[in-house]
């Protein structure tokens, strides 16, 4: 018998001929959640992390390592991936998807904007109707039946906020479990912007304790927050939260630096296991009696595409041919401006208010709508390469400007809804691969037309909002037809009741196989306003609260 | 590359100016970092990729993208030294384009000052002539692009000697702040821009 040891194993060891209850694939805001809710409810899980664990004490201030080498995320040429716009056009290599490569996922490097959907939001199809060249369509699942979720993962891992002064929120079945955090000087800014348009600054609600919780640090307040992992713990990322409660519980097997290569099924179709490369890139075969794939919209729907038998010809749960399709990120707006006083955006969590009067624009001609805040959590180096782009960029004058900027501008930022395009979507590169030898994602994604229309009318209220709050002076321009690279990977194993249209079901169980589950970002049917990760994490708690039902009535079988 | 400022065209800034240092073909650039980090504390700066005259000339070229004024600039930041240890370090694969780049430099300065060839032999004026003149090429771009990067990263990382850049514009280095953070959040002053609704 093997045992996997000591190389990048936490908490209960199983033996790989140990049929475990659940193996969850993916440690971030998804898969921490979910192990963390089996293991409460008695199951055994083996969850399996391709990055590595860190700790408070790896973090730092380091932009250049941070920020720069991609030091805790998915980098080329190891995660090599290519990029089309068309399915007409050569696909070439290119830094696409950005995923944090760690222990807690994306969860341990976010700002921690952490924005509940309205209940609108899950059924727009309904409201509105379609949009031509998007396959828009109602969530199978409500605002309602996903509230004690959303509540329980607040709570769960310490959320500062304050409900019940957005006219507009769902119903809340309890209060965040801390007060909002210290206002910063772009959120006082976008107070005054607010009030001089009209609007609500509403204090954002954030997953940063500002109060010491479940005995973390509260935030101190140093600034390096946005792309960075927190050095306080204060950030509740499941890095801090969700994976040591797993792995505490004596129900759950850390392993890290263990890369899935496939999902293993019978001849009756059901799951048996995974195969992964281990920290040696040796294979493991890991047998478990179900499965949670967790691995975000980029990698789990690649990971369905290259678990392809002769039963699953087209890919493991893709009967619908929808694993892949659908791929959103949340459209993103963004301005600069300077201002007379200090603002020193680099002190404080990246954003204290926002704003949701925006959130639903159909009424003014557009599908969708979105939410702003005010920040400025560019570091030194940053802030250097953005200074605006009609002044000085080298010199002494730039270097004037320098100093006097980088203390004294806000931006403010959109966060904006993206159309489901069929034609939008990751599949598997036919000639580039991976370090480990595996097909590379490959993404095909072309803006649509309605979403451009969209970030303009976002872009032009962006420059009204800083010019509300005083700038002296305002520049950027409208995202144009190409999303960079992008953070929110969402849609591509869309939930639905119909196993023609979608590939998981209400409870997030594969139409095509029973003992399947996906909850991530690919479950998104529509991407709602730019902050995923909350909806995300309330999918996860609710698919683990459901799917442990199943095991234990024997339905798995 | 500074169209705007949302995530995407941060990422556009790094992709562009970036990419020649970021995408470093190192097996593992953290490593790579990591082990030049130590080299800086272990040791006072030495050159171990550019000749002297060569260490002179990107110096003299720094010093013109963050001059020295009444505060101190790239110079005294030690840029040349960020970027001399990039290049043996995690940078290594950029090193022909350094290398053609200084190669190329004399043509540029004569170009502009007849009879001259070293770029740290001329004045201030002169040496931003022959800079303008280049702006728009890669080897320009990749000069700013390091300059500021050793101007402005940690500086176990071999520049920002003392946290020069940092302490330039106006970034604190603490772990901890307490507010007010700033003008804006400053009770008296808030109460004043928004009235009742502070």
């Amino acid at each position: 018998m093997t045992r996997i040891q000591g190389q990048g194993t936490q908490g209960r060891r199983f033996d790989v001929n140990d049929e475990v209850d659940f193996i969850v694939v993916g440690s971030g805001p998804a898969g921490g959640s979910v192990a963390r809710e089996l293991t409460r409810l008695g199951h055994n899980v083996v969850l399996l992390e391709q990055g590595k664990q860190y700790t408070r004490a790896d973090f730092h201030h380091d932009e250049f390592a941070t920020v720069f080498n991609n030091q805790y995320a998915n980098t080329p040429p190891a995660h090599i991936q290519t990029w089309r716009k068309t399915a007409k056009d050569k696909a070439e290599p290119r830094h696409g998807l950005l995923y944090a490569n760690a222990v807690g996922g994306s969860s341990m490097h976010f700002a921690a904007n952490y924005w509940r959907f309205r209940p609108g939001d899950f059924n727009e199809f309904s409201r509105h109707g379609g949009v031509p060249g998007a396959a828009m369509a109602d969530w199978p699942i409500t605002y309602d039946e996903l509230e004690p979720y959303y509540t329980a993962v607040e709570w769960a891992i310490g959320v500062s906020g304050q409900g019940g002064l957005d006219p507009n929120e769902g119903r809340r079945s309890r209060q965040y479990p801390m007060p909002p955090l210290d206002i910063t000087g772009p959120g006082v800014l976008l107070e005054v912007a607010a009030k001089k348009m009209g609007w609500r600054a509403l204090p954002a609600p954030m997953a940063i304790a500002s109060r010491p919780y479940n005995g973390r640090e509260a935030c101190h307040n140093c600034g390096f927050c946005w792309y960075f992992p927190c050095e306080w713990g204060a950030k509740s990322g499941t890095n801090f939260t969700m994976v040591p409660e797993a792995v505490a519980s004596g129900r759950c097997e850390l392993r890290t630096e263990c890369k899935v290569r496939n999902v293993e099924t019978d001849d009756r179709g059901r799951v048996t296991g995974v195969v992964y490369f281990n920290p040696d890139r040796r294979e493991v075969r890991q047998r478990a009696r179900a499965v949670f794939l967790c691995a975000n919209g980029g990698e789990t729907p690649r990971l369905l595409l290259m678990s392809k038998t002769n039963r699953f010809p087209d890919g493991l749960a893709n009967s619908s041919g929808m694993v892949g399709k659908h791929l959103m990120f949340n459209g993103n707006t963004g301005a600069g401006a300077e201002f007379e006083h200090e603002v020193n955006g680099f002190k404080g969590p990246p954003v204290t208010r926002i704003v949701l009067d925006t959130y639903d624009l159909h009424t003014k001609g557009h599908y969708g709508g979105g939410g702003f805040d005010f920040r400025y959590p560019f570091p030194p180096l940053l802030s250097a390469l953005n200074m605006p782009p009609d002044g000085p960029q080298w010199g002494a004058d730039y270097k004037k400007q320098l100093r006097q900027l980088h203390t004294r501008i806000s931006h403010c930022w959109g966060h904006v809804t993206q159309m489901p395009s069929p034609t939008n979507q990751v599949d598997l590169d036919p000639e580039a691969k991976d370090s480990w030898g595996l097909p590379a994602i490959r993404v095909t994604f072309k803006e649509h037309d309605a979403d451009l229309k969209l970030y303009k009318y976002m872009f032009d209220r962006s420059i009204e909002l800083l010019k509300a709050a005083g700038a002296k002076r305002t520049w950027g321009g409208p995202p144009g037809d190409d999303p960079g690279q992008a953070v929110h990977l969402l849609g591509t194993c869309r939930m639905g009741n119909d196993p023609r249209t979608s590939v998981v079901d209400a409870s997030h169980r594969a139409h095509d196989v029973r003992n399947l589950f996906i909850v991530d970002g690919s479950s998104f049917v529509t991407s709602g306003r730019g902050q995923p990760t909350l909806t995300i994490q309330a999918l996860a708690f609710r698919a683990a609260d459901l799917a442990s039902r199943m095991a234990k009535r024997g339905d798995l079988g | 590359m500074q169209d705007s400022l949302s995530r995407r065209d941060f990422v556009a800034t790094v992709g562009s100016l970036g990419a020649v240092w970021l995408l470093a073909d190192v097996a593992d650039r953290s490593e790579a970092i990591a082990h030049a980090a130590q080299q800086v504390k272990q040791a006072q700066p030495a050159l171990q990729f550019f000749t002297p005259e060569q260490a002179a000339e990107v110096e003299a070229f720094a010093s013109r993208i963050i001059p020295t004024d009444d505060t101190p600039g790239a110079r005294e930041a030690g840029v040349v030294y960020f970027i001399d240890r990039g290049l043996t370090t995690w940078a290594k694969d950029q090193q022909p384009m350094f290398t053609a780049g200084l190669a190329k430099l004399p043509n540029d300065v004569g170009a502009k000052v007849r009879g001259q060839t070293r770029l740290s032999a001329l004045t201030p004026a002169q040496q931003d002539e022959v800079l303008k003149s280049i702006e728009k090429t890669p080897f320009f771009g990749i000069m700013r692009f390091a300059t500021l990067a050793g101007m402005f990263s940690l500086p176990e990382h071999g520049g920002n000697k003392d946290f020069i850049g940092w302490k330039l514009v106006g970034q604190v280095e603490a772990m901890e702040f307490k507010p007010p953070f700033s003008w804006y959040d400053q009770p008296a002053n808030r109460r004043a821009l928004l009235g009742g609704d502070a």
